[in-house]
C-alpha cells in the first residue's frame, strides 16, 4: 500500500513539474510574440537538445537535424502569436512545429530506399519501454499486436511513409494503410 | 463534436506525418478554417506526444543558436509581422487579427499604466525618460557652435534607446582629401571617441553603442580630418564646431 501511494505520489509530482514547465514555455511564447528574443533563447536552452534527438530519429544525420531545429526556431519566433494555450500545451505546439520541419526535410531528401538496411534496425519495443510507465499511450500501444503497433511507431518516430513501411515489411501498400488506420482507431478508443 | 471517420483519420494521418504534399496542404487549410478539425489535430498531438519524450537528447553544435539568432536578427526590436487579411471581411473573421489587437491593447494599457504609475511614484527624471521614449523626443540635445564666429553648425540628438543623430544647420565646406569627423568626450581620462565620419555636412546616425549612456554636459565636436578619419584615433585637425549635451525637458 505504502509503495503504491509513493508511486502515485511521484507520478503526481512528475505531472505537476510537467505542468509548471509547460506554463514557463507558454509564457516564453507570449514574450516571443511581443518580440522578446531572450524568451526564444530560453525555449532553445530548454528544448534544443531534445529537439535534435527527435529530428535525428527522422533524419538520422546531425546536420539535417540541426537544419530542422534551426528552421523550427525561426518558425516558432515568427509564429509565436499563433500559439493558443486554450488549444493545447506549449510543448505540443513546439514539437508539432519541429516535426513539420523535420518531415518536410525528410520528404525532400528521400532518405529511405530498398537498399537501406538502417531502416530495418529501428527497435520499436525499446522506444515503447522508454515511455513513462504511467503513459496512457504506452499502455494503449502495448495492447496492439506487434506488426500493427510497429507501423505507428515507425511512422511517427522515424517519419516513414506508407510506401517505405510497405517496402520494409514486404506487405502490400493497402495492408500497411489498413494497419495504420486500425491501430490509430484502437489508440483513440483506448485513450479517449 | 460530430466528425466523419474520414476527417478523424485525416487528422490522425496529418499528425503522424503520413500525408502526401497535396493532402498536407489541404489539411493545413482545414486547421486554419475548421475549428472542429483543428481540435481533432490537437487531440492527436496530445495523444502521441509521449513518443517525443523517448528521444535521447543530443547537444546541438555550439554555433546553432548563433545561426538562429542571425536569421531572426532583422526582426529584433519589432513585433512579429501582423497577419494581413485580403479584405475587411477576412480581417474581421481573423482570430489572429483580433488577438493582435488584444495584444496591442494590452501593451498600450501596460505602457499607460507604467507612465501613470511612474508619475506618482518615480522621480521626474525617469518620467522624462519614459515620456521621451514614447514621444521619440531626444533626451539630450547638443548645439554645436563655432568658437570664433559663435555660429551654430549642427545639433546632436541623443534618444532614450541609445540612438543618436547629427543634423547639420549649415553647409560645411570640406576640402578635397579631408573628411568631417564627429567626436564625443564622455570621460576626460579616456579622451575623445570617434562616433561618426562623413564627407559632407548631412544628417548622420552616430555610433554611440560602444559608449556609456550620454550624460549632461557631455562634449561633442566636429573636426576636419584626413580622408578615412584621424589616423591616430584622436582629433588631429581644427575643431569646426563643438557643444555640450543638455537634457531636454
Amino acid at each position: 500500500m505504502n509503495k503504491m501511494s509513493a508511486i502515485t505520489g511521484s507520478r503526481r509530482d512528475d505531472r505537476r513539474l510537467g505542468d509548471e514547465h509547460d506554463a514557463q514555455l507558454s509564457a516564453a511564447l507570449a514574450r516571443c510574440a511581443a518580440g522578446d528574443r531572450a524568451a526564444l533563447q530560453m525555449i532553445y536552452n530548454s528544448e534544443a537538445a531534445r529537439m535534435i534527438g527527435v529530428a535525428r530519429r527522422i533524419l538520422t544525420r546531425q546536420d539535417l537535424a540541426e537544419e530542422a531545429v534551426h528552421d523550427a526556431f525561426v518558425r516558432i519566433w515568427r509564429g509565436a502569436s499563433g500559439f493558443d494555450p486554450q488549444r493545447g500545451s506549449a510543448r505540443n505546439w513546439l514539437y508539432a512545429v519541429l516535426r513539420n520541419q523535420a518531415l518536410s526535410i525528410h520528404r525532400n531528401e528521400h532518405r529511405y530506399n530498398t537498399a537501406d538496411d538502417a531502416a530495418t534496425q529501428f527497435d520499436c519495443d525499446a522506444t515503447l519501454t522508454r515511455m513513462p510507465e504511467a503513459s496512457a499511450l504506452r499502455r494503449c500501444l502495448e495492447r496492439i499486436d506487434r506488426p500493427r503497433r510497429d507501423v505507428v511507431v515507425l511512422a511517427y518516430v522515424h517519419g516513414m511513409s506508407h510506401g517505405e513501411l510497405a517496402e520494409m515489411m514486404q506487405v502490400p501498400l493497402g495492408t500497411i494503410k489498413s494497419w495504420v488506420r486500425r491501430s490509430l482507431f484502437s489508440l483513440q478508443e483506448c485513450m479517449g | 463534436m460530430i466528425m466523419h471517420d474520414d476527417d478523424r483519420a485525416l487528422a490522425a494521418d496529418y499528425v503522424m506525418g503520413l500525408l502526401e504534399d497535396g493532402e498536407m496542404a489541404a489539411a493545413e487549410r482545414r486547421i486554419a478554417t475548421d475549428v472542429t478539425f483543428a481540435r481533432a489535430v490537437d487531440a492527436w498531438r496530445s495523444r502521441l506526444a509521449d513518443l517525443d519524450t523517448t528521444a535521447e537528447p543530443i547537444p546541438p553544435s555550439p554555433a546553432l543558436w548563433q545561426q538562429i539568432a542571425g536569421t531572426i536578427t532583422p526582426e529584433v526590436g519589432r513585433a512579429p509581422p501582423r497577419p494581413r487579411g485580403a479584405g475587411a471581411a477576412t480581417l474581421w473573421n481573423s482570430l489572429r487579427f483580433w488577438r493582435g489587437i488584444g495584444l496591442a491593447g494590452t501593451v498600450a494599457a501596460l505602457l499607460f499604466a507604467v507612465i501613470a504609475a511612474s508619475a506618482w511614484t518615480t522621480s521626474r527624471q525617469l518620467r522624462g525618460d519614459l515620456v521621451a521614449l514614447v514621444q521619440r523626443k531626444p533626451v539630450y540635445v547638443a548645439v554645436l557652435v563655432n568658437d570664433t564666429t559663435r555660429e551654430a553648425g549642427a545639433i546632436i540628438n541623443a534618444f532614450a534607446n541609445g540612438r543618436a543623430e547629427l543634423i547639420p544647420l549649415k553647409p560645411i565646406s570640406v576640402p578635397a582629401g579631408r573628411t568631417l569627423q564627429v567626436w564625443t568626450l564622455w570621460d576626460r581620462a579616456i579622451g575623445p571617441k570617434s562616433v561618426g565620419l562623413t564627407g559632407q555636412s548631412r544628417t548622420l546616425q552616430l555610433n554611440l553603442e560602444a559608449l556609456p549612456d550620454t550624460i549632461a554636459n557631455q562634449l561633442f565636436e566636429i573636426t576636419l580630418e584626413p580622408e578615412g578619419g584621424s589616423p591616430i584615433g584622436k582629433p588631429t585637425g581644427p575643431v569646426l564646431f563643438k557643444g555640450n549635451a543638455a537634457r531636454t525637458l
